[in-house]
């Protein structure tokens, strides 16, 4: 659930207007590419990176979380700087730094004020060239990142990611957990790191978004700063697409709680269908609005069986999927996924209203704007919009696209995408079983 | 998600609220306020980035308000998700709607001593969306129908946040323990047995109190200035007539002869953990200590090189993770926060013993002056930050006014801290965090995970 809201916050985030947001492309003297929104605002840079592919899928079975931890030691230490010295530094300079890992990409972020923005150039190009990977704060964060796993133990929204995962996944890459395992995590060593960052982070798969204030100028000289020193070519792990199977189950993992935790998971759809901007639509008028949407006005606003259910498109680069997520007192799970069912089959019968579809396509199009209110907002678009390899007018194209769809756009898609006959549902909680529902005795992926 | 009302603490606030450096102008939001002739505050924000504009109003009552010792808790909470539950002109439920087809945003949240409502829309539909809010500031109509429906739901949502997660539990216990007998031993959203109870009654009877222009603050951010809003808010709030309202009752916990000690030992939990809290004054209370605890956190806590993160974890490997943090956003009591996970093989026993230890040294030794001046710098940096965002200026203007602050007390913030003393930051620390005499004796908290029965 949380994976696929995770995702579906970028893919909502691009929307329109080329007007509103000026994007430019700056080339550095080496040849090292950005996209830049200058704004002189306020006096704060916010850049994003990317090194595409190079994320969690290319962890070893047996060292899960590789990848995490590989974010998590990055600004540990670098030169001749421990990680106290490293820290202190970022920390006297009231720098954000962070490095973080998905399933397909490994990405940065640094946010600065310009009076410090040299000092956080530094800091940066020193961490991308010489991490030090010391044995002390990398055995701190592996014991950190247990303890997180650990903690999340209590958590039932994170068990049902774990399970879904292995649902949806199965053998496919994708199904390892991207955090680690705690079994894993304590297998990983910093030549395991050392490894990981001098092969898959490289100027050939990097991207970079800037935002704020700085000049298009001031960005090329920090571009062959920061990242000048990277190999040219990087070794990453190619991977198949994830592929659907097409049987229906329903799996549960039984926990002493009151509410049972219900994620329902069909195929999605990719941004580069020509459907995809009415399944946007279909998925706002289904669930991902919230307030407004059939699934909320039914299972909520309707009969109170929850306090919130919601569904979400979600794309990595080799699967795509349609999840719906709610909570509902144990007893009436039955009830909530009946409910569901019903009301996406609803949506493949009959047309949604005129009223349902220019309320839609308002949100869609005019909650852009609300986007682009601060800079690190603005370089989250951009490295959405460049890791998604999309044309710098995409919102503006975007928006003519929605302006374009009728009633029948979004029947086409929904009879395309609501299969209910091969959903699959996964439940954490103590509902009352089904003949069919598959039971697991332990979480896969966690220990 | 936060997508929408939501119960809500400030502890996620109180990291925003900080302020600009020396070269940064005097105020850290430019913000303009008039008063409404019927007593409603009207706070302007400029910010032209954005062709938007936030609208946030803000009522000065929140849970720690309603009716104690009634054995019914929650109407706080459970009046904010009915203003969305219809008014005289707008239907039940349409709200969200119209404000979603307009392209807009829109949610509530409720604390101890504020609840909010806000929008954040096109700068275009500033006029409409105050017609909304002031609509149901004044008409809303509580049907019984919904009241019923929505009861449910606010069930459903303590058992999500809450009841399935015995973290949370347990963190609701040690608040309760140690604001024993006040209102903010109650948690918000209510307690599981009470929420059951609630009916119209209560939560009309607390509308009616609370909810009147002049305990009510607009706070408007974004593309527009005090011009553009003072007649809007003049013709959609100006007119509703405004009535007195009680005082807000805040009572002070007693200090009782024994710290107490939870341990909550559950099959369910697989990660031990310490917890200890002290009762500290607020912002409201004493407004030099609270800044002087606000630094001193900063100074101790401010991240993986400060004292002691290093200490605990970095030098002596005793913890994996350790954070002190400080609630002084509120019109009643503060509060102080120690977290700390202890490493593989450390029983909670030995961590709490090295974490009393640590405190007594700095209490002895006091603050080192370079650390000191270091926190204080970001703190005054962060304010910089603070300016870049349309939302996040509301939020920090609004919370603030809400529980009892001035705008100058939020504007000038940056110079207050820049004022704070070492000397100042040690006496707090020597009065709050002494672990041989603490002003106020601690409630410490065990979590401790038991093997499980097969």
């Amino acid at each position: 659930m949380r994976i696929a809201f995770a995702a579906l916050i970028l893919f909502m985030a691009p929307p329109a207007q080329a007007a509103i947001l000026n994007i430019q492309q700056v080339t550095s003297p080496n040849g090292l590419k950005a996209w830049l929104v200058e704004d002189h605002s306020v006096p704060v840079v916010s850049i994003r990176f990317q090194f595409k592919d190079a994320g969690a899928i290319n962890d070893p079975k047996d060292k899960q979380g590789l990848s995490q931890i590989l974010s998590n030691t990055l600004d540990e230490g670098a030169g001749e700087m421990d990680s106290k010295a490293f820290q202190a530094a970022l920390n006297d300079h009231s720098i954000a730094l962070s490095f973080q890992s998905s399933r397909d990409d490994f990405g940065g972020s640094i946010k600065t004020l310009s009076k410090y923005q040299n000092e956080a150039f530094d800091l940066l190009a020193l961490a991308l060239t010489k991490p030090r990977f010391d044995k002390d704060p990398v055995a701190r964060m592996i014991d950190s990142n247990l303890v997180r796993i650990r903690s999340s133990m209590t958590d039932p929204e994170w068990m049902n990611a774990r399970l879904t995962n292995a649902v949806i996944y199965g053998d496919h890459p994708y199904a390892m957990n991207t955090g680690g395992t705690i079994s894993s995590l304590p297998r990983i060593t910093p030549d395991d790191l050392r490894a990981k960052f001098k092969t898959q982070l490289a100027q050939d798969n990097l991207i970079v978004a800037v935002a704020g204030n700085m000049s298009a100028s001031e960005v090329s000289g920090m571009l062959d700063k920061v990242f000048g020193q990277l190999p040219k070519t990087s070794k990453v792990q190619k991977i198949e697409d994830a592929v659907f199977d097409d049987q229906p189950s329903v799996t549960l993992y039984e926990q002493n709680i009151p509410q049972t935790i219900i994620n329902m998971v069909i195929p999605g759809i990719k941004h580069t269908d020509p459907d995809y901007h009415a399944a946007e639509v279909m998925d706002f008028v289904l669930g991902s609005s919230g307030f407004g949407s059939r699934l909320t006005e039914e299972v909520r606003e309707k009969r109170g069986l929850t306090y919130g259910i919601y569904s979400g498109l979600s794309e990595m680069n080799h699967s795509s999927i349609l999840s719906i997520g709610a909570a509902t007192r144990n007893e009436k799970t039955d009830e909530v996924i009946q409910i569901t069912k019903d009301v996406m089959d609803g949506m493949t019968k009959a047309n949604i209203t005129e009223k349902e579809l220019k309320d839609a396509k308002s949100y869609l199009i005019g909650s852009v704007p609300l986007q682009l209110t601060s800079t690190d907002r603005i370089s989250a678009i951009l490295i959405g919009l460049l890791s998604d390899n999309l044309p710098m007018d995409y919102m503006e194209q975007r928006t003519k696209a929605i302006e374009k769809l009728n009633v029948d756009d979004i029947l086409r898609v929904s009879k395309r995408l609501l299969e209910i006959k091969n959903i699959k549902i996964i439940l954490v909680g103590h509902p009352q079983k089904g003949d069919h529902y598959k039971i697991v005795s332990s979480l896969p992926n966690v220990e | 998600m936060m997508r929408y009302r939501t119960a809500f603490t400030f502890v996620l606030l109180a990291f925003c609220f900080s302020n600009p450096s020396q070269a940064a102008p005097e105020k850290v939001y430019n913000a303009e306020s008039i008063t409404l002739s019927n007593g409603m505050q009207v706070v302007v924000i400029p910010n032209h980035r954005a062709p938007v504009v936030s609208h946030m109003v803000w009522y000065k009552v929140g849970a720690a308000d309603e009716p104690q010792g009634d054995g019914v808790s929650g109407a706080a909470h459970f009046l904010e998700h009915l203003m969305f539950k219809g008014t005289k002109a707008v239907a039940p439920g349409q709200f969200s709607k119209i404000i979603r087809g307009w392209g807009g945003e829109d949610n509530a949240f409720t604390s101890w001593d504020y609840t909010a409502y806000f929008q954040s829309v096109s700068k275009d539909k500033l006029p409409n969306v105050m017609a909304l809010e002031a609509d149901r500031m004044l008409n809303v109509t509580l049907p019984p129908k919904e009241i019923a429906s929505e009861l449910p739901v606010i069930i459903e949502e303590r058992r999500m946040r809450t009841d399935n997660d015995p973290q949370s539990l347990f963190s609701e216990q040690m608040r309760a323990i140690l604001f024993a007998s006040t209102n903010y031993a109650v948690p918000i959203i209510g307690w599981r047995d009470e929420m059951p109870k609630l009916n119209r009654d209560h939560v009309l009877n607390y509308y009616q109190t609370w909810y009147t222009p002049k305990n009510a603050i607009l706070v408007v951010s974004g593309d527009v200035t005090m011009n553009d809003v003072k007649p809007l808010a003049e013709k959609y709030y100006g007119f509703i007539p405004s009535h007195d309202v009680p005082d807000h009752v805040r009572p002070i916990t007693p200090d009782f002869p024994s710290p107490t000690t939870l341990k909550f030992e559950s099959d369910e939990l697989r990660q031990p953990m310490f917890l200890e809290a002290w009762r500290a004054p607020s912002y409201i209370m004493d407004k030099k200590e609270a800044l002087a605890l606000d630094v001193l956190m900063e100074t101790l806590s401010g991240g993986s090189s400060t004292e002691l993160y290093q200490s605990l974890v970095v030098e002596q490997k005793i913890a994996t993770d350790i954070s002190l943090s400080f609630e002084g956003d509120s019109r009643g009591e503060g509060s102080i926060w120690l977290s700390a996970v202890p490493a593989p093989t450390v029983t909670l026993e030995k961590l709490q013993q090295a974490i009393d230890r640590k405190l007594g040294e700095l209490v002895k030794s006091g603050l080192s002056d370079e650390a000191f001046q270091k926190a204080k710098t970001r703190m005054i940096d962060q304010e910089l930050y603070a300016r870049d965002s349309v939302m996040g200026p509301a939020m920090v203007v609004g919370q603030g006014l809400s529980y009892g602050l001035t705008l100058d007390d939020i504007e000038t913030r940056p110079a207050q801290i820049q004022a704070v003393t070492l000397d100042d930051a040690n006496a707090v620390l020597k009065k709050y965090l002494d672990p041989v005499s603490p002003k106020h004796l601690p409630v410490i908290g065990f979590m401790i995970p038991k093997e499980k029965a097969k």
